[in-house]
């Protein structure tokens, strides 16, 4: 009997434990406003830059960022930039967990389309005035880095999404490529009649990339997604049913089927002509003569074409890479400067032919080594008619959500208009994360 | 536990320290501190999280998060997609564990009644699913799996149209579920086979003697004498399957539709999102299924035992 109470005490501490962790929580509780406030931008001179500077980047576009920082770091012989590569599935992940714990580099790559979550932490400097032109750049890339009129982040690269169809079918059936909703399952139908099995190649569970893709089709029919103060979601307004409507036609017609293809599938169908085209980026122009494994396959078989244009317009994805400094960087001069570097025009020619990516910008593109891509002028055109994802901190949870409702809807489930009502629902429990 | 063992006992206890105390808390200490650190600590702070409403933009000022009480669990239990995370995974528990032991069980006699020449190959190869990477495996079985892939070009040469097998609602969990199947039954063998070779021969040739042939032999002698070992195996499979994650998230992510997700993918997918206090909460409850399922599972393995 006189174990027990030694039994009690060894049972009561982690209960205690438990109970202490989850006082402090409570009593540490009340989310305060007043975290870091923002810093004033400052100003860089011309200066050398000197000090050592760490760079972070998800591996792909910056591979070569040694090559194409060379010059500087010759120019500048006191600086040492020091380029870490992360795997770009992790990279947000790594990037939130180092600012989280003050281990972050002096400069970070951030996703274009995906920065509003580190912007509006605090976690980085305002653009300080001599580090880059704001009108040099594609309108859309320097908007998505400000916050309230302030820039926080350069543009580095920049993409968007294409219709790339296969050229030879269209030609066989005579068909050129649509212009607006309107033509574009005609178009897809003609695609089949020229030999493609599929008109148009759509991956059904893809979910954050297929609400990203009503998103823009959103976009073209006038919405924002957001409420007019940006704190709520607007999904189950006229012009997004539209938008899913517009999109479930692909499967409902027939130029699209929920089966075909699976996400590493897509490259290979359109090769082999099980689908007639796809809405992608640059880097499949740059990759389908590998997948064909015939060298000049891509020019004879391939063309791109702008969006077609919904109620409201070709509006595009803005989609590409940024530089920030972080807000405790201890060499934001020579950072700065970094950056300052890589926004040059012929630094973002020279990515791009060390890379392919293609310039932020826009002057660069008229560099004879892009100019003369019949392939990649419709990105341009494109490029200057874009949007950004909507500007909210839980936007890639809504996108998968509104992904897995459009799967609903192309595998018959759910009409458009039952899956909007059904994402709103879930978007209003989610937020925007402004609250 | 320790009670009740000194009290069916009856141990006398000593109220004198044992001795050499110190030197064993010494060597307790390196697994002391890893456990408190790695486990203690991390299990502790995600149970203090899932109080609160904790979101990736709180990284940076984790103490400034809202108390929100028992909200995450009962938002998680009236989400549809958490209910039918559940729902996959009991299918996971209800289909994974007993095909996978029988299948274990019956390599496990034939090997130690049927084959004696190549046992060990055998035994290795049968193995051989437990110890190879599964992402690699994962890897293979989604192209086997592909509409165009080997699978539905056997069935093809058959004869037969084969289906989207990943890509279709009912068909993507029982291909997930073969794959965690495949992985493990060469685990429940090795268990089974140690359990018959503990069998002593004396009982099954008494009972051979007295005229039982080998079917009641099995049923009334074996199965019976080898029930911890069948029950240890239960454990262990239930353990796996109420935790699957790799399967599903290599091979589906969770889809079609969220009909391969289960309660471990559905907090990694909660994770992702920055939803840390959901994401906790989930994990939570996994934890208290998990904890409930060993708890009955060994005190059936006790009073059998």
């Amino acid at each position: 009997m006189k174990t027990r109470p030694a039994l009690r005490r060894s049972r009561l501490i982690p209960l205690a434990a438990i109970l202490a962790a989850t006082a402090i929580i409570a009593t540490g509780c009340g989310r305060s406003s007043d975290g870091a406030a923002p810093q004033a931008a400052g100003s860089i001179d011309d200066s050398k830059a000197s000090g050592k500077v760490t760079l972070w980047a998800p591996d792909g576009d910056a591979t070569a960022l040694d090559k194409v920082l060379a010059p500087f770091e010759s120019d500048n012989p006191d600086v040492d930039v020091e380029v870490t590569l992360v795997p770009s599935d992790d990279y947000n992940t790594k990037l939130q967990t180092a600012i989280a714990s003050g281990t972050a580099p002096d400069v970070a790559f951030l996703y274009t389309e995906a920065q509003t979550q580190f912007l509006a932490s605090n976690a980085f400097a305002p653009v300080p005035d001599g580090v880059a032109d704001s009108s040099s750049f594609f309108k859309g890339s320097w908007a998505a880095g400000e916050v309230d009129g302030t820039a926080y982040s350069v543009p580095w690269y920049a993409y968007t999404r294409l219709l790339i169809y296969r050229d030879d079918f269209a030609q066989n059936a005579g068909a050129t490529a649509p212009t607006t909703w309107d033509e574009t399952i005609p178009f897809f139908k003609k695609l089949q009649e020229g030999g493609a099995e599929s008109g148009y190649g759509a991956d059904v569970g893809w979910d954050t990339y297929n609400g990203q893709n009503l998103a823009i089709f959103g976009y073209q029919a006038g919405e924002s997604l957001l409420s007019a103060d940006g704190k709520s979601w607007a999904l189950d307004t006229p012009g997004m049913v539209k938008a899913a409507e517009f999109n479930a036609s692909f499967f409902s017609s027939g130029v699209s089927s929920p089966d075909t293809p699976q996400f590493l599938d897509a490259q290979p169908y359109l090769v082999s002509g099980k689908t007639g085209s796809m809405i992608s980026g640059p880097w499949v122009i740059a990759t389908l003569d590998t997948t064909a494994a015939e060298p000049g396959w891509t020019a004879a078989h391939i063309k791109t074409a702008v969006l077609p244009a919904g109620p409201d317009g070709s509006v595009g994805q803005l989609a590409g890479g940024s530089w920030g400094v972080t807000a405790k960087s201890k060499n934001s001069d020579a950072a700065w400067k970094t950056i300052k570097f890589m926004a040059e025009k012929d630094t973002q020619v020279a990515q791009y032919k060390a890379a392919g990516s293609l310039p932020a910008v826009v002057d660069a593109w008229s560099d004879s080594s892009i100019a003369d891509q019949p392939l990649l002028a419709p990105f341009l055109e494109q490029m200057k008619n874009v949007k950004p994802m909507p500007a909210a901190s839980t936007w890639n949870e809504v996108s998968t959500m509104l992904g897995k409702e459009l799967e609903q809807v192309a595998r018959g489930k759910e009409t458009a208009a039952e899956a909007m009502a059904n994402a709103q629902k879930q978007a209003d429990s989610i937020g925007t994360g402004s609250d | 536990m320790a009670f009740a063992l000194q009290a069916k006992t009856g141990a006398p206890l000593t109220r004198r320290r044992p001795p050499h105390t110190g030197i064993a808390w010494l060597f307790l200490a390196p697994f002391a501190v890893i456990f408190v650190v790695f486990t203690a600590i991390p299990i502790i702070s995600s149970l203090a999280i899932s109080l609160t409403d904790m979101k990736s933009a709180d990284l940076q000022t984790p103490f400034g998060v809202d108390f929100s009480g028992l909200e995450n669990y009962v938002s998680l239990l009236s989400d549809p997609n958490f209910v039918r995370a559940i729902l996959n995974t009991l299918i996971f528990v209800v289909v994974g564990v007993p095909v996978t032991m029988v299948i274990g069980f019956a390599l496990a006699l034939v090997l130690n009644n049927g084959i004696r020449r190549f046992r060990s190959v055998f035994r290795g190869l049968f193995y051989a699913p437990v110890v190879t990477n599964i992402v690699s495996v994962a890897l293979i079985w989604q192209y086997a799996f592909n509409q165009n892939g080997t699978v539905n070009e056997v069935l093809a040469n058959l004869g037969f149209a084969g289906p989207n097998w990943l890509g279709d609602e009912n068909l993507a969990m029982p291909v997930v579920l073969l794959l965690g199947i495949w992985r493990n039954f060469g685990t429940a063998m090795l268990l089974f086979l140690a359990g018959l070779q503990s069998v002593p021969e004396d009982v099954k040739e008494a009972a051979a003697l007295d005229g039982a042939g080998p079917w009641r032999r099995l049923w009334s002698i074996t199965i019976p004498l080898i029930m911890p070992t069948t029950l240890l195996v239960s454990v262990l499979l239930s353990v796996f399957f109420l935790q699957v994650f790799d399967e599903p998230y290599l091979l589906t992510n969770g889809g079609p539709l969220g009909s391969t997700e289960s309660m471990a993918l559905f907090t990694y997918h909660q994770f992702g999102f920055g939803n840390f206090g959901i994401s906790s909460a989930a994990s939570f409850i996994l934890l208290i299924i998990v904890a409930a399922v060993s708890a009955l599972q060994f005190r059936l393995l006790r009073s059998r035992s």
